[in-house]
């Protein structure tokens, strides 16, 4: 038995596939496949294990969450032509299964990923606090395009935490963040000038700082005049 | 062999026996005012006069309702009555052989396995459609004619059987190889329990593998209830893969996510067939359906429902993940968990974070050198 390690898994599950006629499921199928072999190309052949389930694949993606992020999103985009996909992403132990050591896996990576694809709704994307923290540390800020979407308990009465992708998310933090860098230079200066004002008092700060700057002093007089 | 005699049962003289069944015994007969020959099949009434009237009176309803049914794919029920504790059935003689005898012969040609279940799935539809389920779909209940026809027998009967079958408990007894779940469970069935039987039948057809065989009965009714079956594709590498998808859907273990109609799994069955006779014919383009790759005999895939139980996922053939799952065995015991990060790592990693940080030490310095212009 090999060891296990982390993986970022894509569970890509396509709704009510047990329901459908096997005309559609065959179709449905092929579908989903050809999807994934254009979403994979992107990920490099060592990084990535396509897995086959009943009703859908999971991808096992190696040391990128970013990549398994960027494979979800693009699945769920390329897949609006009638496949009704929907995507779980989770980070997770996963170890090489059976004889042979290589004809399958298994682990709770896998679990709690094709739990999550479960809960989503078609054409939806959800990820588990797991996969968010990864991308965090794969990408740090990045894990903000990751927001609360709820919690859900599966099967096993476990209770995660899940997120969707907001994709203004990214362009809201970066806005507030420059609100803050503002406000804070704003404040910090601003306290630096009444200190020196409530020491000094106003009038010789004043003609200190138009001593030192000679520009200041000719457009007071300027403004006199 | 049948054998001349001159015994009667009601007004059927009987010519010889065909064979034994748990019920009774089935005659070749003759019918003198119509001057036909049928098959007579008997059913001894129980011994205790409140049951037998009980037994009776249900036997004449399923009798009745069997009746009624005229299809092509369904053994006709001529006649119903009882004489001397025997009840009996006049039914159509059919020239041919049960599927139970066929499949001891070996396994079946894919697109005939495929032909007769159609066949079989067409005249249950046509039974459910009137309110009848068979409860009994097995190898020994379909009669192969010739031309390839098939047809049902033995409608209703099966009802009598279980009750006959059942101890004070509620257990049932017998061979349940071909029974649903919910059959073996006990609980009230419909349609959907024929529509199970029938993929049973099928796979056997296809694979000449037995499905949830087991070495007696609760060990058979355990893998009825709670094993999956292998797709026929990894048993049999020639068969189209949509019969993957149609087994695997007539297997459900759960009645509502399996066909919900005998003819939907017809209709599917008719597609398989169109591809198998287009292989056959060597002009498959035209109803050619998805050809996915015949994998390794490997295990079956569990949906993601069932993945919270069994985690295990076999590699997709459709894509080479060689590269990958090499690395891996070759990273054996070495591959570890990324550390988490620090914060002054993930803060020099964050660029609107690293803004924030560095605009605030500019401001502070600023403010610092106006507050305090003598220290700089």
């Amino acid at each position: 038995m090999s060891a296990s390690l982390a993986a970022s898994v894509v569970f890509l599950r396509i709704h009510d596939f047990a329901r459908r006629a096997a005309s559609e499921q065959a179709r449905l199928r092929a579908q989903l496949e050809a999807v994934v072999a254009v979403t994979t190309a992107e990920i490099e052949p060592l990084s990535r294990i396509v897995l086959e389930a009943s009703d859908g694949v999971a991808i096992v993606v190696l040391r990128d969450p970013q990549g398994a992020l960027r494979l979800a999103q693009r699945a769920l985009t390329s897949s609006a032509a009638g496949l009704p996909l929907s995507a779980g992403l989770n980070h997770g132990a996963v170890q090489l299964a059976g004889r042979k050591g290589g004809e399958g896996m298994t682990g709770d990576g896998i679990a709690v990923a094709a739990n999550v694809a479960e809960f989503a709704s078609a054409s939806r994307l959800l990820a588990s606090r797991a996969f968010r923290d990864a991308l965090a540390d794969a990408a740090p800020g990045l894990e903000a395009v990751l927001v609360p979407a709820g919690t859900f308990n599966d099967p096993g009465l476990r209770t995660h935490e899940l997120f969707g992708p907001d994709a203004t998310a990214l362009r809201r933090r970066s806005r507030r963040y420059t609100l803050a860098c503002v406000a804070l230079a704003m404040a910090l200066i601003g306290a630096g000038l009444a200190w020196r004002i409530s020491v000094e008092g106003q009038e010789p700060f004043v003609n200190a700082m138009l001593d030192k700057v000679p520009y200041f002093r000719a457009l007071v007089l300027k403004v006199n005049y | 062999m049948a054998k001349k005699s001159d015994k009667r049962i009601g007004r059927y003289k009987l010519l010889g026996e065909l064979g034994r069944g748990a019920m009774g015994i089935v005659y070749k007969a003759e019918d003198p005012n119509l001057d036909r020959v049928v098959a007579l099949k008997t059913i001894i009434l129980v011994d205790d006069a409140a049951g037998r009237k009980e037994y009776q009176k249900r036997f004449f309803l399923e009798a009745k309702a069997a009746g009624k049914l005229n299809h092509p794919h369904i053994v006709t029920t001529y006649d119903f009555g009882e004489e001397n504790g025997i009840a009996y059935l006049a039914m159509e003689l059919l020239e041919g052989k049960d599927l139970r005898a066929r499949l001891q012969e070996g396994v079946l040609p894919a697109a005939e396995a495929v032909d007769i279940a159609k066949q079989v799935a067409e005249g249950l539809g046509y039974a459910h459609e009137r309110g009848i389920v068979h409860r009994d779909v097995k190898p020994g209940n379909i009669m192969l004619l010739g031309r390839g026809r098939a047809k049902v027998m033995d409608f209703g009967l099966a009802r009598m059987r279980m009750a006959d079958h059942k101890t004070s408990t509620g257990m049932v007894l017998g061979t349940p190889k071909y029974m649903s779940p919910e059959q073996v469970a006990g609980s009230p069935v419909d349609n959907r329990s024929d529509i199970f039987s029938l993929g049973i039948v099928l796979y056997e057809m296809l694979t000449g593998v037995r499905l949830f065989a087991g070495e007696d009965a609760p060990q058979i009714m355990h893998n009825v209830t709670y094993s999956e079956h292998e797709p026929p594709t990894r048993v049999n590498p020639a068969l189209p893969a949509m019969l993957d998808f149609v087994v695997a859907r007539a297997l459900k273990k759960d009645a509502a996510v399996r066909y919900q109609d005998a003819f939907e799994l017809a209709a599917d069955l008719g597609t398989c067939l169109a591809e198998l006779r287009g292989r056959a014919g060597e002009n498959g383009d035209s109803t050619k359906t998805v050809k996915l790759e015949a994998p390794d005999k490997a295990s079956p895939a569990p949906a993601a429902r069932a993945i919270a139980i069994d985690t295990r996922l076999p590699v997709s053939r459709q894509f080479d993940s060689a590269a990958a799952l090499r690395r891996i065995a070759e990273t054996k015991g070495k591959y570890r968990a990324p550390r988490r990060l620090g914060w002054f790592r993930r803060l020099l990693g964050d660029a609107p974070a690293r803004r924030l940080v560095l605009t605030t030490l500019a401001a502070g310095l600023a403010g610092a050198w106006i507050a305090f212009p003598g220290w700089f």
